[in-house]
This record gives C-alpha cells, sequence and structure tokens, in this order.
C-alpha cells in the first residue's frame, strides 16, 4: 500500500512538473539587481503558478551571445535587448512581437515604448531607462559665489556660469569634453538637428554645425578641458575628483559617486537649452526584457515578463536607487520627492524623458559605425588636427558612404 | 702593425665585456620590463584611488606610522589587530589635527558615522548591518593647540580627540566608515590613522574603515575580494567559490590525463595493433584543429548530457556544471603525446623481463611502467594543472550562471564587469594577483618539471 501511495505520489509530481522560464541579460551588478528583484518580487508571485524561473546572467559579450544563441536557437525565453543594437535584433524575426500576443504597453513611458517599436509592432518592454542630465558641484559654485545652473539656463548661460567659477577659483575647470555622440548628440538635438532624415540621409547642416562648434569651442574658450588631460575617461570621473564644476552623465553616475566621492556635495539640473531654439535635446539609453520567438513557454514567460516590469518590481528597484523605472505613473512616486542629491538625480533623468528633444541612442541599425565617424570629427577638431569645415567635410563624405547616399 | 694572424687580446677582452654588457642589459632590460609592470600593478592593487594622477610609489598604504595605528585601532574596534572590525565593547580613540589660518576661529570637526555600502559593484546591493545603527560618538574635544605655519601660512594647529563606542549587543561588523567635516579655511593635517580621501575641497576627511586593522588596512582590496563579493543565494564568499572550483576541476582534469593520457601512450608506444600508425597520424591531426573550430558542437553535446547519459547520474545537462568543464579536458592528445614520447625512452628489457615472469600487459603497465615514469607523469601533472587553472574560454562558453559555478578566470571577469566601470581597478588587480598565487608556488616548487615537460613535448617529437 505504501509502495502504492509512493508511486501515485511520484506521477502527480511528474505531472505537475514545473514549467522552466529562462531569462538572461549581462552580468556585472546587474546581477545582483536581477537577483533581488527575483527574489524579492517575481519568485513570491509566482509561488503555486508552477512556473519556476532560471535567470543566466552573462559575462561578457551579451550582444554577441545573445546573436549567436538567437541563430543557434538556443536563445533564453526573455533576455535583455540594448536600444543600441535593437533593430539588428528585432528585424531577426528571433523576437516576438509582443502586441500580438495581447501585452499592453500603455503604462510605459510612450518614449520608450516607441524606442522598442519596429514597423508598428512593440518587441521589448521597456525594464529601465536613462538620459542625461548636468551633474554641478555646489561647493565650487558657492565658493565661487557663482549661482547654481538651473532649468532655465541656455548653452551661452551655462558657460557664462562655468567660466566665472574658472576664473574666481583659478584651480578648476568648467567641464570636462569628452569627443563622444552620446555627450555631444544631446546639443545637436536641441538645434532641431535630425540623425537621419527622409532618404535615410545623415545631413550635417547648419544647426549640426552650431552645436559641433559650441561644443568643441569649449575649451578653446577656457571652460573646458579634455578628459583625458586629467587621466580620465569619461566626463563622470573628472567629477569625482572635483577639478571640473559640472558633468553630463545619467543616473548611472550615482554609484560610482556613491563609492569614489561620498562626501561630493552635487546637484542635477537639465541640460541646457540651445539659446536660438530654446529647446532641449536629450537621448534615451535603455534595456527591454524581449521574449524569445521560439520560446515554448510563451505563456509563462509572458508572466515572468510582466512581474519583471511590474510596478512593484520597479519600486524595488528605485528605492534602491539602482535604475530608473520605465512606467510612466511613477513619475509622483514619493521617491522622487525625498530631499538628497540622489532622488534628485533620479528626478531629473526620469523627466529629461520628456523635455525637448529627445532621441533613443541608436541609428537605423548603424550604431557604432554611425557615431564613429562624428566621433572621430569631434575628437579632430578638439585635437586641432583638422579645422571644423574640414571635419565636418569629412564626415559628410564618409557618412555619405556609410548610408548608401555616394 | 699587428699580423692578421695575431689578435690583440686588449681587443679581444673589451670585445667580451661588450657582449657581456650586451646581454646583461638586454636581459635587465627585460627583466625590468616585465617585473616592472608586475610591480605597478601590485602596489595599484594596495591603493586607495588605483586610477590617481599623477602615480604616486609612495601612499598611505605603505608608510609604518599608519600600519601601527592600523594593527592599534583594529585591536581597539573588534580585538583583532589584524583584520580588525567594530565589535560590542569596542572603544575606538581617535585625533586629528587641523590647521586654523590666522584670523579664524577654531571650530572643531563635526564626526558622522555614515550608513555607506562598501565598494560600487558587487557591495553596494547587498544589505548588511551598519556600523552606524551602534556607534556613539562622543563629543569632541580639543586637546592641544600650538601656533606654525602650513604651506607658507601662519595659523595655528589644532588637535582634537573623540572616541567612538559600540554601545549595547550586537552583530560584529565589518568596517566602520566616518567622515569628519570642518568650515572651509580649516585644514586637514593628519590624524591616528590616514584617511582614505579628502573631499569638498579639504572640508571632509573621509575613512572608509576607522578600525581597519594591518591586513585590512594595507592589503584591503585583497580582503575586500573576500568579503564583497558574496553569492546570492548562499550568501558565502564567491571568490572562494571559484578558487575551490579551479581546484576541483584542475583536480579532475589532472587525474584524467594522467590515466587516459598514459594509457593510450603506452598502447601506442609498445602495443602492436592494427590502424596504430592511422591512429597516431589521427591524433596527431586533432593537435592541429583549433579548438574553436569544435567548441559547438562540444557545446551541443554537453548540453544534451552526452547524448543523455548524463541522466544516469540525475543531470540533464553538463552546462553551468563543473563536470562540462572535465569532460572535454579529461583526455588531450597532447598528453598522450608526452606519455607516448616517454614510454619509447624506457628499455624494453624491463618490460620483456616482466613478461617473461608471466606479467600481463595491464601489470606491466601499472606495476612496472608507471612506477618508473614519475617524472613525464610529474611534467604532464604540472602542465595540465597549469592549462586548466588558467583556461579561459571553454568555462566561459560552458559555465554561465549561477555565479557560484564560475571558475576563477571567468569570475576575474565578472569582476571586472561589475567594478571596471566604476575604476575600482584596485579590487580587480587583487583578485588577480590572488589568483596567480598557486601557479607561482606550482612553478617555484616544480621548476625542474616544468622545463622537462616543455622538453618532452616539443623538442624530442
Amino acid at each position: 500500500m505504501k509502495r502504492l501511495l509512493v508511486i501515485a505520489l511520484a506521477l502527480l509530481g511528474l505531472a505537475s512538473a514545473q514549467v522552466q522560464v529562462r531569462i538572461s541579460g549581462w552580468g556585472g551588478t546587474d546581477v545582483a539587481i536581477v537577483n533581488g528583484v527575483l527574489e524579492n518580487v517575481v519568485r513570491p508571485a509566482l509561488e503555486g503558478t508552477g512556473i519556476e524561473v532560471v535567470y543566466e546572467p552573462v559575462e561578457g559579450d551579451f550582444q554577441q551571445f545573445i546573436f549567436n544563441a538567437l541563430s543557434a536557437g538556443t536563445a533564453p525565453d526573455l533576455f535583455y535587448v540594448d536600444i543600441f543594437w535593437s533593430r539588428a535584433a528585432f528585424a531577426s524575426g528571433k523576437v516576438a512581437a509582443l502586441d500580438a500576443l495581447g501585452v499592453d504597453a500603455e503604462p510605459f513611458l510612450d518614449n520608450l515604448v516607441q524606442a522598442f517599436t519596429l514597423d508598428g509592432h512593440l518587441y521589448g518592454i521597456p525594464k529601465d531607462f536613462n538620459t542625461l542630465a548636468i551633474e554641478f558641484n555646489k561647493d565650487l559654485f558657492e565658493e565661487a559665489g557663482v549661482p547654481f545652473p538651473n532649468q532655465n539656463d541656455t548653452w551661452e548661460t551655462f558657460e557664462a556660469k562655468l567660466k566665472a567659477v574658472v576664473d574666481r577659483l583659478g584651480d578648476v575647470h568648467g567641464i570636462c569634453v569628452v569627443p563622444d555622440f552620446a555627450r555631444f548628440g544631446a546639443f545637436a538635438f536641441a538645434t532641431g538637428w535630425k540623425p537621419f532624415n527622409e532618404d535615410g540621409r545623415t545631413v550635417l547642416d547648419e544647426n549640426f554645425r552650431r552645436a559641433f562648434e559650441w561644443y568643441t569651442g569649449l575649451v578653446d574658450r577656457g571652460v573646458g578641458v579634455l578628459a583625458q588631460d586629467l587621466g580620465q575617461g569619461w566626463t563622470g570621473g573628472c567629477f569625482a575628483t572635483e577639478e571640473v564644476a559640472a558633468a553630463i552623465e545619467g543616473a548611472w553616475i550615482a554609484g560610482f559617486l556613491r563609492d569614489q566621492a561620498p562626501n561630493l556635495n552635487y546637484g542635477t539640473t537639465f541640460i541646457p537649452k540651445d539659446p536660438v531654439t530654446g529647446q532641449r535635446g536629450n537621448f534615451i539609453f535603455t534595456v527591454s526584457w524581449s521574449l524569445y520567438e521560439g520560446s515554448k513557454n510563451k505563456e509563462a514567460a509572458l508572466k515572468v515578463l510582466e512581474l519583471l516590469t511590474s510596478p512593484e518590481a520597479q519600486q524595488w528597484v528605485l528605492e534602491r536607487g539602482l535604475a530608473i523605472p520605465s512606467r510612466a505613473a511613477l513619475a509622483n512616486n514619493p521617491y522622487f520627492q525625498r530631499p538628497g542629491k540622489e532622488p534628485q538625480l533620479n528626478r531629473v533623468v526620469f523627466q529629461g524623458a520628456s523635455q525637448g528633444n529627445v532621441f533613443p541612442f541608436e541609428f537605423r541599425g548603424l550604431g557604432a559605425d554611425w557615431m564613429n565617424i562624428i566621433n572621430e570629427a569631434l575628437s579632430a577638431v578638439l585635437l586641432g588636427e583638422k579645422s571644423v569645415d574640414q571635419a565636418l567635410a569629412d564626415a559628410q563624405d564618409r557618412l555619405d558612404r556609410l548610408t548608401g547616399h555616394k | 702593425m699587428t699580423a692578421p694572424s695575431q689578435v690583440d687580446p686588449v681587443f679581444l677582452a673589451r670585445r667580451r665585456w661588450a657582449r657581456v654588457g650586451w646581454i646583461y642589459g638586454t636581459l635587465l632590460f627585460i627583466g625590468t620590463l616585465f617585473i616592472g609592470t608586475l610591480y605597478v600593478a601590485f602596489i595599484t592593487s594596495l591603493k586607495d584611488d588605483p586610477l590617481e594622477q599623477p602615480f604616486r610609489f609612495l601612499f598611505p598604504q605603505l608608510s609604518p606610522r599608519n600600519w601601527a595605528a592600523a594593527w592599534q585601532l583594529g585591536q581597539a574596534g573588534a580585538r583583532d589587530p589584524w583584520l580588525g572590525g567594530f565589535a560590542p565593547g569596542a572603544e575606538v580613540p581617535f585625533t586629528v589635527t587641523y590647521f586654523v589660518p590666522e584670523g579664524r576661529e577654531a571650530i572643531p570637526p563635526e564626526v558622522r558615522i555614515p550608513r555607506r555600502k562598501p565598494g560600487a559593484g558587487l557591495g553596494a546591493v547587498r544589505e548588511g548591518p551598519y556600523a552606524a545603527d551602534y556607534a556613539e560618538v562622543s563629543p569632541v574635544e580639543e586637546v592641544a593647540r600650538r601656533p606654525g605655519t602650513y604651506r607658507g601660512q601662519a595659523g595655528t594647529f589644532v588637535r582634537y580627540r573623540f572616541t567612538v563606542r559600540y554601545v549595547g549587543d550586537g552583530p560584529r561588523i565589518e568596517r566602520l566608515p566616518a567622515d569628519l567635516e570642518v568650515p572651509r579655511g580649516q585644514r586637514f593635517v593628519e590624524a591616528t590613522l590616514a584617511p582614505n580621501r579628502i573631499e569638498r575641497r579639504g572640508r571632509v576627511a573621509s575613512w572608509d574603515n576607522l578600525t581597519p586593522g594591518f591586513l585590512g588596512y594595507v592589503f584591503h582590496n585583497y580582503v575586500r575580494v573576500f568579503r564583497e563579493a558574496r553569492s546570492l543565494s548562499t550568501g558565502e564568499s564567491l571568490f572562494w567559490r571559484w578558487t575551490l572550483n579551479s581546484f576541483y576541476i584542475a583536480f579532475f582534469t589532472v587525474i584524467g590525463n594522467l590515466l587516459f593520457g598514459s594509457m593510450a601512450g603506452y598502447a601506442l608506444a609498445r602495443l602492436r595493433f592494427p590502424g596504430r600508425h592511422a591512429l597516431f597520424l589521427f591524433m596527431l591531426f586533432s593537435m592541429m584543429v583549433p579548438f574553436q573550430v569544435i567548441f559547438i558542437s562540444n557545446y551541443l553535446v554537453l548540453r544534451d548530457g552526452i547524448f543523455g547519459l548524463t541522466r544516469l547520474f540525475g543531470l540533464e545537462t553538463l552546462l553551468n556544471h563543473p563536470w562540462g568543464v572535465i569532460v572535454p579536458g579529461i583526455v588531450g592528445s597532447s598528453s598522450v603525446f608526452i606519455m607516448k614520447q616517454f614510454f619509447e625512452s624506457i628499455p624494453k628489457e624491463i618490460e620483456e623481463a616482466a613478461l617473461i615472469d608471466g606479467a600481463t600487459p595491464f601489470q606491466t603497465f601499472f606495476r612496472v611502467v608507471l612506477p618508473i615514469s614519475t617524472p613525464a607523469l610529474g611534467a604532464l601533472t604540472i602542465l595540465t594543472f597549469q592549462g586548466s587553472w588558467n583556461s579561459f574560454f571553454w568555462p566561459l562558453v560552458v559555465l554561465t550562471s549561477p555565479q557560484d559555478v564560475f571558475t576563477l578566470p571567468v569570475g576575474l571577469l565578472a569582476f571586472r564587469q561589475a567594478y571596471g566601470v566604476a575604476g575600482d581597478w584596485g579590487l580587480i588587480l587583487a583578485g588577480a594577483f590572488l589568483s596567480m598565487i598557486p601557479i607561482v608556488v606550482l612553478f617555484v616548487v616544480f621548476q625542474r618539471y616544468f622545463v622537462e615537460g616543455v622538453s618532452f613535448s616539443g623538442l624530442k617529437g
């Protein structure tokens, strides 16, 4: 009798076998964040549903991993897609269109949803995002007796404030300048310039030139300093050592400063406006959770996707200052109203997504090839190797070749 | 004029010395190049700010005064002069000196024990007890005052003292961070222990740990390697786990290679069977195929648990399992090759004697041949261990998650991803140095076998 019971129980166990949902993203600190969300939000909610989540973070080149896995048919059910290479992933036909499966993207910020929409289909739910903001060192401004940068600043007033700090203190710089479209692009967008016109061509027009001249001229005018001249690779690195008065970074700088300069007394405001158009520009850096087209457990995976991007999950991440939530409703979250430098930084970055000309950090699948041309033009001018005319003419020529207009 | 047959001894001596100069000069240059980079990497792993510009060769972690202070503070904080900490009953006395320029009033520093998580990487998301919840700071009292000049400015040096106490009962806490803030104008001069950083244009002196202990101060990045990276499921130190995994994998890979390499090598060297030469040629050919060519097929075989065979042991797949790394490396053609070359050098008469005594080929092999093969086995052990310990590509492919299954090199990559973005290279370097230790020990102890191993595998073919 006992044996029969054991067999029956075993059979019952087989019948109610758990459905496994594999999820994957890159390694590093994300491992701890996703694990936290899984432990605190997802797994408790899945109890009794028979769904088991297996998390497989990837150390190394995640983009390569996921493209290999998609073509080999071994892709996880849910995985990250970075906006930077999203188009190539979605165009492969291996990522499931979520709108066809009835996923509602309504609660998420429209800008982000658009970033993961291709040909009218939604291919990912934004898990979180970042935009650029201006972080400024309050001590330096106070010591110099200069008012803090604020949301009404234009490039000109912002530059004048930085210049005043540099002139009065003498031993600091205004801002670190990097030859990187990921920072400079925000100013180009402010002028109304768009990366591609209707024909898919990149035109470096007068507007682009205006932003380009302003940005590369910062060093000559004594306001900026090349990051590499301070031994740094990014504007955040210069900022942490208090050698510059301001930085252009997203909310990712918070974790870095918490570690490297925990007492740094900084404030955050929006990217200054173009004095001509009165507009701001910005980037959206974002990552989605996307579903594998060949997944055998789509229904269970959708349930997990829903939990991973649920208000509870985003609240958990937000409160730890780890990422900015992608749900529009979280704009009114009390966290953003808390006093302190980090909630302020996160608030400005959150609001940055809906101010002025905001473009996703994505360039029609041309990605790094497209950006490198502009980065090299920036670098050539900043290092004094080329004149602005020459650098822009060369860049235009190369961009035309790349986009097939020559 | 010297005849052509006669050679000037002075000229000869000069040439000889020039040659010596060249050889030693080159060796010295290469040595400095390699040892120099290692040395710089090592001292960088001790620094608070590994990216500091300009690079300093002397910094607080190398000062004996700070060593002594760290030892005493560790003792005061948790009765542990080596690793320090903050435990119930602790009473940590601390003094600090500020310079107050002439015409300014000396204002005592404000002491804060912040709730601060260690590091920007994995430690940043781990919840733990904070010293701030248990620490009580005594009022700051002035103990001395003397006039003087500091960087060409006249003024007064003021020394303050305070004590941090652990009130009541509670857990032992690893770190006691502290920030001391003074109004603008006063300058930090010195303290019982040098601060980790001076912030806010000199106003804030900040310590990661007031009670570090000697090792916790000098080798703080090394201690962090073990403390900060903890498994999210079990809470145990990931670095330990990775080290154990690497040892486990290396151990079984060595055993497998010794056993199968020597058996196959013996068969190829001594046994006569049809297709022997073809087999040997095939084996040589397999040595020429890069691993990258076959890794996808290997991966798929492991994914399915070697055609489902592993289900017999309750394993669905060998991915993310140490045996997924061990099985494909359990015998390599180079080990067979090394052993074959060695067995061919053993006189046949020894085995013939065994044969006359009535031994079977197996008995001859295990009882006679293997015991006299220790040099080759030693060389093979070392080469295989070194190869397995350092192997990166295959473990990276097979071991992806959870982090508990990584080997050390893959774990170090995880470190790089978690800490590199924050410029926290000190910890990554510390991890790299620790992972080097077993190989260095192995090399120093078994140097002779390394040379033999190379000569077996390379020169006698």
